[in-house]
């Protein structure tokens, strides 16, 4: 089976969504006044989108798989996991901050952050731990009371410094 | 009139709490500029939720601070250690960079640090005068108009992608589509919310513009674990005195390049989309061809860091007349600005400067002062630059996503903001590594609202669509995004196919018809002698037996997704 480029793949992913979002604006409700429709300019859109997206999936079928493609990414599940390994661990570490944020709240939640994703990209030997301790304590520290004191924002407190803030 | 304005300005911008959050914002945008991977644009978004308390002439001020210092802090990275710390400055690494490895490091920064000082004021002096200008002509400008200047600016940004065009334009489309997202302004109609109540109020923009550029950028600085760890002092040298007064001197020697340079950074800013990134390989370009000697030019000469720092700081003032003037960002860092005017209620317009004289000439007034701000604190800053330059990129990168995560949040006080961020710095990245520039879809998302509006007005004024093709200003805008759409197939065939020698001739020829619509004595004056300029081509062209001319030696691609 020939191999399908990164492009032909995005391609056809487009084109899938723009399926979608077309059928989901038929769920837009038409009011009696006005010339220019809800649905109209987002159809309008999706149209040139879908045109867009078919011209770059004939583009990238006539191209081809691009050999460096193959090249910067080793092979399999492990070789694209270490490849992307850095990336992986900042977006898992940011979902864990947002799901944490209602129990720990900004504070907590952003030091914790700042230190575990320092302490993965980094490395833990006892030294940078310290460094890092101290890195994340001091910038959020530092940020977070500026916008509380300074700004007057009201950040999440969470359940830790108050229990019925859920 | 005007110098009441002034005066006012003048009195809301030296308040001792304004001068020192711009001397704040100035020093931030130095260092910020110069830490490569970190842009001027990321650091303009990030300063954007400091401002929200802050009354909106103090608030721009501090981040028209940080701008005018981001956009002068990529020399230093680029002269000593010949990264350059923005794209902006990618052209002042070719003489900035061999002249510091020649002995020569202070000499290359005080005329890079000079050479940006006057850049800016030139633009600065642009600014003051050409926008109320300009939004007097703006003041012409009907729904019909608008859409099509709308659809011009994306177009424009687009084709600075080069071959990769229709990637380009993927991301306009994809940015427009975002917008639709959530009750629709003209009839309140919930759209693409799928039930859900919170996509019913739609992304807050700024958040979609923070996780899809600074986001996005972070997580391509670190994809590499070995340069994730390293520090920028262990790439080269950092250790300088800026010499002032020798730079001073080779400034004035070559003064016309820094002239010639500004202008190009200016006029470059105004156009949408195309930014420092053009602008400063564009006046080199120039540099390189007027000089007497261009074989010194990659060798560590003096006119190779004058005209790329002169323009690089221009660009911003052009940049800020299109959006003060029309309400219609130059470019991506504009875009960034736009919000910060929106969020302080303020819509940029035609008639925001005669609306709104004070806050539009304290915005003019605080790019003056920043300016002075930035020569004074440059010497200060290298100090801290160095210091700087010992940090590890990773522990930058957790402690900015840190801090984007806390000034997401504080935008509306909404957890579902932060989603966003999240959703689009996916997005952000997965476009990056796959070759889409991300300014259209940036633009796209700051100007979907209005494209959209203005095809409401103009349709319900008249439902007929004769308009778009017969009123001046939006033929001349359809006109003028049709050939930039077809610029990057012009650059990839020149010289090679025979309707490439047509381009130039048929786009004069059909940007003259519009003007001379215009009626009046100047417009039908600029059309003849672009007529001119198109049958002089023909007729060269025509000469030289249609002979195919040889491509030229840059191609102006889109370095990043950055301006400025």
């Amino acid at each position: 089976m020939t191999r399908l480029s990164n492009d032909t793949i995005v391609a056809v992913v487009l084109l899938l969504a723009c399926g979608v979002f077309f059928w989901a604006s038929f769920d837009i409700r038409q009011p009696d006044y006005g010339v220019l429709l809800p649905s109209t300019w987002p159809r309008v859109i999706i149209a040139v989108l879908t045109l867009l997206s078919l011209i770059y999936l004939v583009q990238s079928l006539r191209a081809g798989p691009r050999n460096e493609e193959a090249r910067a990414v080793p092979p399999g599940l492990k070789g694209f996991l270490t490849y992307w390994r850095n990336p992986i661990v900042c977006f898992a570490m940011f979902f864990a901050f947002l799901i944490t944020l209602p129990v720990l709240g900004m504070l907590i939640g952003g030091v914790s952050f700042v230190f575990v994703l320092m302490t993965l990209l980094g490395g833990w030997e006892r030294r940078q731990l310290a460094t890092h301790a101290i890195i994340a304590v001091a910038t959020v520290g530092s940020m977070w009371s500026l916008f509380t004191f300074g700004l007057g924002v009201m950040l999440p407190v969470g359940m830790i410094f108050n229990p019925f803030a859920l | 009139m005007i110098i009441e304005n002034v005066i006012a300005a003048f009195g809301a911008i030296f308040a001792a709490k304004t001068l020192l959050l711009m001397a704040v914002g100035v020093a931030g945008g130095l260092i910020a500029g110069a830490i490569p991977g970190f842009t001027i644009a990321m650091a303009v978004v990030l300063t954007l939720p400091f401002t929200f308390s802050m009354p909106p002439e103090q608030g721009l001020a501090t981040m028209v601070s940080v701008l005018v210092g981001g956009l002068s802090g990529g020399l230093m990275a680029g002269i000593l250690t010949g990264i350059p710390g923005t794209p902006s400055s990618v052209a002042t690494t070719f003489d900035g960079f061999p002249m510091a490895r020649k002995g020569e490091p202070g000499l290359a920064l005080g005329i890079g640090v000079w050479s940006s000082f006057f850049g800016g004021i030139f633009s600065a002096i642009c600014l003051m005068t050409l926008a109320p200008q300009l939004a007097r002509v703006g003041l012409e400008f009907q729904p019909w108009d608008y859409f099509m200047l709308v659809m011009f600016a994306l177009t424009i940004t687009a084709s600075l992608a080069g071959k990769h065009l229709v990637k380009g334009l993927i991301a306009g489309a994809l940015g427009l589509f975002v917008r639709t997202v959530g009750e629709d302004e003209a009839a309140g109609m919930a759209r693409f919310d799928f039930g859900s109540e919170i996509l019913l109020s739609g992304f807050d923009f700024i958040a979609v513009l923070i996780g899809l550029f600074a986001f996005s950028q972070l997580l391509s600085d670190v994809r590499d674990p070995e340069t994730a760890r390293k520090s920028l002092s262990e790439r080269g040298t950092v250790k300088a005195k800026i010499e002032h007064a020798r730079a001073l001197k080779e400034i004035a020697k070559h003064w016309t390049v820094v002239v010639r340079s500004a202008t190009i950074g200016v006029f470059t800013g105004i156009l949408p989309g195309a930014g420092g990134s053009v602008a400063n390989i564009l006046a080199y370009d120039q540099a390189k061809k007027a000089s007497k000697t261009p074989e010194n030019f990659g060798t560590g000469t003096s006119e190779g860091i004058i005209a790329p720092e002169s323009s690089n700081n221009a660009v911003e003032g052009g940049a800020l007349i299109t959006l003060m003037a029309l309400g219609i960002p130059g470019d991506v860092t504009a875009a960034v600005m736009l919000g910060a005017l929106l969020i302080h209620d303020v819509i940029p317009s035609p008639n925001f400067i005669s609306d709104n004289p004070v806050l539009a000439y304290s915005i003019f007034t605080a790019f003056f002062i920043a300016t002075f701000m930035m020569i004074a604190m440059q010497s200060l800053m290298l100090r801290v630059f160095v210091l700087v330059t010992r940090i590890r990129m990773y522990m930058l990168a957790a402690v900015i996503l840190g801090f984007c995560g806390i000034g997401v949040f504080a935008l509306n006080n909404v957890t579902f903001d932060l989603w966003t961020l999240v959703w689009f710095g996916i997005v952000g990245f997965i476009m990056r590594q796959l070759g889409f520039p991300l300014a259209p879809m940036i633009l796209g998302v700051v100007l979907g609202n209005i494209a959209e509006l203005n095809l409401a007005r103009a349709l319900a004024i008249n439902s007929d669509l004769t308009p778009f093709f017969t009123r001046p200003w939006s033929l001349f805008f359809m006109i003028v995004a049709f050939f930039s759409a077809a610029f990057p197939l012009f650059q990839a065939h020149r010289g090679k196919r025979k309707w490439t020698l047509f381009y130039l001739p048929f786009a004069c020829f059909g940007a003259c018809v519009p003007l001379y619509m215009m009626g009046g004595v100047p417009r039908p004056v600029i059309a003849t002698i672009v007529l001119t300029l198109g049958v002089y081509t023909l007729v060269k062209r025509a000469r030289s037996g249609w002979k195919l001319d040889t491509p030229a030696d840059h191609d102006l691609l889109e370095e990043e997704q950055e301006t400025g």
